[in-house]
């Protein structure tokens, strides 16, 4: 028959049968799949954008490109080509004049199209509300933070002296985006025009000047610029973006990612599931056409074609329309995330309705295949004999197209191969050991049996008969079961882990240059205010000059920029405790170091700085701390959570190793919202100390995990409306046999309740054991999650075991309810219904 | 023997079970002329069906050769079978075969529709069919809804429609109380008839197999006598 012939045929013969039960179920499940798959694509897309639009604003910009000199004229305007938008600032250290006196002051000089993401905020007066401004000052003026004129005696309208500039302070600068981040930098900021830092004589020959270049555009332009410039960047030179402008941003926004793309995969493992049970259902009931075609003269060839052809036309179609569902539920969604999102959210194109089709498309194919198979081989024979039942496909086939599906798409998804093929690998060997387990189990079933009641040989009958089959429902159960309860895990896990980042007294405030002597009364005095006793970090300023007697300038080739740590002055401290947060890696901490393991003194290097310099236990690091140089060895690796806002060291030594080098004290704590009165008094009473507030970091963190949150609130609501669907499309697959089974029941006389309690029974064990396979493959799967995907500690899950009760609950409920049309019809309409 | 239609010769159909071999039909041999009707008859499990199958190149025989129209199937590919059946060949079976998802006039379109017609020819020539056979009233009605009867004259206007030249029916009041059953049988013979089939009847009614004009008697696989 010609293709074009067939197609006709196929899609006549498809619009007569969209009635039949199956195909509803099969169009349904995809439809769900096809539908949470781009509605979870499109929210993804979008609060992504939302997200990075957020942590952009920490960097004043999407891309940032960071050097010691500015960008080149052709590396600027080769931005500028790509219809980029473009901003300079320049930060250095230096001191200004006033009515005091001198102070040591951070100065930011801004062009006027600073900032491009976020915005600057000033007060008219000490104590009024901020105002919002969209660029910086004018040539001839300067914003000055309030401690700097606290400092400097002056106030509003006086002219500071700026080099060989005398500037106008016209505003009180309260927030700049991408200060946010930056905790440490100790001097008082001044804000003043790119334009007038040539006639202020400030820069010289040897002056440390940071340069940055702020870009802003969409994606794939940033993309494409920072390809192109690659090659052309200066040793000296380096980007940042939105993921390294903050650490505790970018790692929520990588957890968050990572995810939403995991509760995606999840969708799709249940709905994969739903489309298998589906497809099964449709080739089972059309053995008897597929004979009846072959009898009626169509080749083999032919009728496998004509339902591929169906199976095509129905899956595009619930594609098609699951990704216009997908889109519009997006939209809804996010018109009630209202103004948590930012108000300019770029359109996500086409990109994700597209890319669930092909994912529908996909799922369908790889899961649907072998059943379908099946039906070229019916033999047409089967119209006389209707026991005869086509060859099944090869057991490689099933598995191997489902698993090719699965991996196809999670590997779209996560991007990971490793991580894709260990997490399919793990689940392939689960499904078997499991498997297995469940039929030696049914099996053994077999011998209790004889001895227990008519409703429990009824229901449990029905497994014995064929346990293969009735493993196979449990481990779809058990899977579907499987799939929402790791996304439950996993999000309370992330909410709980984002709140302890961010709980309500999270420190707001950092204390620099505690003198040793202030640092009991400055204590008190603190504890008074935030009511718990701060923990005070001894800190002094030095520099790693060498490892392993060679000098790190020699060390850093002149191609690489190196490290920010070899360039700049580090934080050190010293401590007796592994602070909080910090947990070993490598070595040993002090107290069980071996006194005679080393001569030098110990040293404890964050592991991210140690994989970055290539550096090892009982490798030599030497300082220059304080005009002294100090040999040590490392003893120990740490991690931190760089999430958190406690302080954190690169480097911790031993007590008593920088005992004569002058330090000071750094603490950080939580300072009530209504005791402002007693901060101010503190700054008052300790002058010499700089308070560094951290609250607007803190708003902006909260307010991008609000979001986050919310997100995968929604996305898991999804996956779990998904999970339900598709334990109704199994249960709906072997829906025939049963309502055939409980009419032959009545039919013999046997009452509503026996039946009813049977199914109970029935359905109660199919849930609770696989509830108990969900439970054991969930805490299995989530130790790989964990330590490889979300990068969290992994500890047991008791509360899993819930999942046994919450399976045998939500299949007997269902299951009872689906199947009431055994008790519910007369037994001579149920099977001349099925017949 | 130019005109002969049907040609079976000393077919043997053998199944090998773990056990031993089943003999299921041992030599049969019979030629059916166009406009012939033959009634195989015999008991349950006598290899009636089977012989039908293989005389309709639904299955292959283990031994001997079937003619139809020339065309020896046993030398021909399943989709080749295929091909000559939709050109030559209809069925009626005991359990009607109708598809539920489909009405009786879609039912009655589908060998049409797999023969190239057009959908609005298809629906036309089903409806002329059903009418036929008293359906006019019941088009869109599915099986379900209809009575066993009905059903069986929706499988026969369904049979009639590609206009076949042999008609393989087994067992066609299987399913139906006698009364209605004989009433199927006058329709069978008179649409045969009209159209010149030539008939091959599975039954164990020796009354229905006493309006066939050639007989074939089956005893465990045997051919016991041909009239």
């Amino acid at each position: 028959m010609p293709l074009f012939a067939l197609l006709r045929l196929s899609l006549r013969l498809l619009l007569r049968e969209i009635r039949a039960s199956e195909l509803q179920v099969l169009l349904a499940a995809l439809l769900i799949a096809v539908m949470t798959s781009s509605a979870i694509g499109y929210l993804n897309a979008r609060l992504a954008a939302g997200m990075v639009y957020r942590a952009a604003e920490f960097l004043g910009a999407d891309l940032v490109l960071s050097g010691t000199a500015p960008a080149t004229q052709s590396q600027i305007d080769a931005g500028l080509e790509l219809g980029l938008a473009h901003a300079q600032t320049l930060e250095f250290a230096s001191v200004i004049g006033g009515a005091n006196g001198l102070q040591l002051s951070s100065i930011k000089a801004v062009n006027e199209h600073y900032p491009l993401r976020g915005e600057l905020r000033y007060r008219e007066q000490p104590g009024s509300s901020e105002q919002i401004a969209s660029q910086g000052p004018a040539p001839g003026e300067a914003w000055a933070e309030a401690r700097l004129l606290h400092a400097l005696g002056a106030k509003l309208g006086d002219q500071l002296e700026v080099g060989l500039l005398s500037l106008k302070v016209t505003r009180l600068l309260s927030y700049e985006p991408d200060r946010a981040g930056d905790f440490y930098s100790l001097s008082p900021r001044l804000m003043m025009n790119l334009a007038d830092v040539k006639d202020s004589g400030l820069i010289q020959p040897g002056s440390r000047l940071r340069y940055r270049d702020l870009w802003r555009g969409q994606a794939s332009q940033l993309q494409a610029y920072q390809r192109e410039q690659q090659a052309y960047l200066a040793a000296h030179q380096q980007w940042l973006d939105t993921r390294q402008g903050n650490q505790q941003v970018g790692s929520a926004l990588q957890r968050a990612e990572r995810y939403l793309n995991l509760a995606s995969l999840a969708a799709l493992l249940l709905c994969g599931v739903a489309v298998a049970l589906a497809a099964a259902r449709f080739a089972l009931r059309r053995y008897d056409e597929a004979a009846l075609i072959r009898c009626l003269g169509l080749n083999r060839r032919d009728t496998l074609l004509l339902f591929c052809l169906q199976l095509t036309a129905l899956g595009l179609l619930a594609s098609t329309l699951g990704a216009l569902l997908g889109w519009l539920l997006h939209n809804g969604l996010i018109a009630a995330l209202g103004n948590l999102l930012p108000a300019e959210l770029p359109q996500a194109g086409w990109q994700p309705a597209l890319t669930a089709i092909a994912t529908g498309l996909i799922a369908l194919a790889g899961f649907s295949l072998p059943p379908l198979l099946a039906l070229g081989r019916v033999p047409p024979l089967r119209v006389l004999r209707r026991d005869l039942q086509p060859l099944p496909p090869s057991a490689w086939l099933i598995y191997g197209s489902a698993i090719a599906a699965l991996g196809l798409l999670m590997w779209r998804l996560s991007l990971d191969l490793t991580l894709t093929l260990s997490l399919l690998a793990g689940m392939l060997c689960l499904l078997v050991v499991l498997g297995v387990g469940v039929l030696l189990a049914l099996k053994h079933l077999r011998r209790w049996l004889a001895r227990v009641t008519l409703a429990w040989r009824l229901s449990l009958g029905q497994m014995l008969r064929q346990p293969v089959a009735a493993a196979g429902q449990i481990l779809a159960f058990a899977l579907i079961l499987m799939a929402m309860g790791l996304v439950l895990l996993l999000r309370n896990e992330l909410l709980s882990t984002w709140q302890a980042q961010l709980p309500k007294d999270a420190p707001n405030h950092f204390a620099l240059n505690v003198l040793p002597d202030q640092a009991e009364a400055f204590s008190n005095a603190v504890t008074r205010l935030s009511g718990a006793a701060p923990t005070l970090y001894p800190v002094t300023p030095g520099r790693l000059i060498a490892i392993n007697q060679v000098s790190v300038r020699d060390s850093v080739s002149k191609d690489e920029p190196g490290d920010n740590a070899l360039q700049r002055d580090l934080s050190l401290t010293w401590s007796a405790q592994l602070p909080p947060g910090n947990r070993l890696v490598d070595g040993h901490w002090w107290d069980q170091l071996n006194p005679e393991a080393g001569e030098l003194p110990g040293v404890s290097v964050e592991s991210r700085l140690a994989k970055r310099l290539r550096l090892k236990l009982g490798d030599q690091l030497t300082f220059s701390i304080g005009g002294r140089t100090i040999n040590t060895q490392i003893s120990s690796l740490r991690e931190l959570d760089w999430g958190s806002l406690q302080p954190n060291f690169y480097m911790i030594f031993a007590p008593g190793t920088l005992s004569e080098v002058p330090f000071t004290y750094l603490t950080s704590f939580h300072a009530p919202p209504d005791k402002l009165q007693d901060l101010l008094s503190l700054n008052r009473d300790f002058a010499a100390i700089t308070l560094l507030p951290v609250e607007a970091l803190l708003n902006q963190l909260r307010s991008i995990l609000a979001q986050v949150t919310l997100a995968v609130e929604l996305v898991l609501s999804l996956v779990l409306l998904a999970g339900i669907t598709v334990l109704l499309a199994g249960l709906l697959s072997t829906l025939d046999e049963r309502l055939q089974q409980g009419a032959i029941l009545r039919t013999l006389g046997a009452p509503s309740r026996l039946l009813r309690q049977a199914r109970w029974q029935e359905f109660a064990l199919q849930g609770g054991l696989a509830g108990l396979l969900a439970a054991i493959g969930c805490e299995l799967i989530s130790v790989l999650l964990y330590q490889h995907l979300l990068n969290l500690p992994w500890t047991p899950h008791p509360e899993l075991l819930l999942l046994v009760l919450l399976g045998a609950l939500v299949i007997s409920l269902s299951g009872s309810w689906l199947t009431r049309q055994v008790t519910a019809h007369s037994p001579l309409s149920v099977l001349r219904e099925l017949s | 023997m130019s005109d002969s239609l049907l040609i079976a010769r000393n077919l043997s159909k053998v199944v090998r079970t773990e056990e031993a071999e089943l003999h299921i039909l041992n030599n049969v041999s019979l030629t059916l002329a166009r406009g012939d009707s033959l009634a195989i008859v015999g008991s349950s499990g006598s290899g009636k069906s089977t012989l039908l199958g293989l005389l309709a190149g639904l299955d292959l025989p283990s031994s001997g050769s079937v003619l139809m129209a020339g065309k020896n199937l046993t030398e021909l590919n399943e989709d080749q079978r295929a091909e000559l059946r939709a050109q030559m060949v209809g069925f009626v079976f005991q359990s009607f075969q109708l598809l539920p998802s489909l009405t009786a006039q879609e039912n009655v379109m589908l060998p049409l529709e797999l023969a190239g017609l057009g959908s609005k020819e298809a629906e036309q020539q089903a409806a002329h069919l059903l009418e036929r056979v008293g359906l006019q009233a019941r088009l869109r009605h599915y099986p379900r809804q209809l009575s066993g009867g009905e059903q069986q004259r929706v499988a026969l206007a369904r049979a009639f429609a590609s206009t076949p030249a042999i008609l393989f029916a087994d067992e066609p009041t299987g399913n139906l109380d006698s009364q209605t059953g004989a009433r199927i049988i006058d329709l069978l013979f008179s649409l045969n008839a009209e159209a010149g089939t030539t008939l091959v009847l599975v039954t164990h009614e020796q009354r229905l197999a006493e309006r066939c004009n050639q007989h074939l008697h089956l005893e465990a696989g045997s051919q016991v006598a041909e009239v």
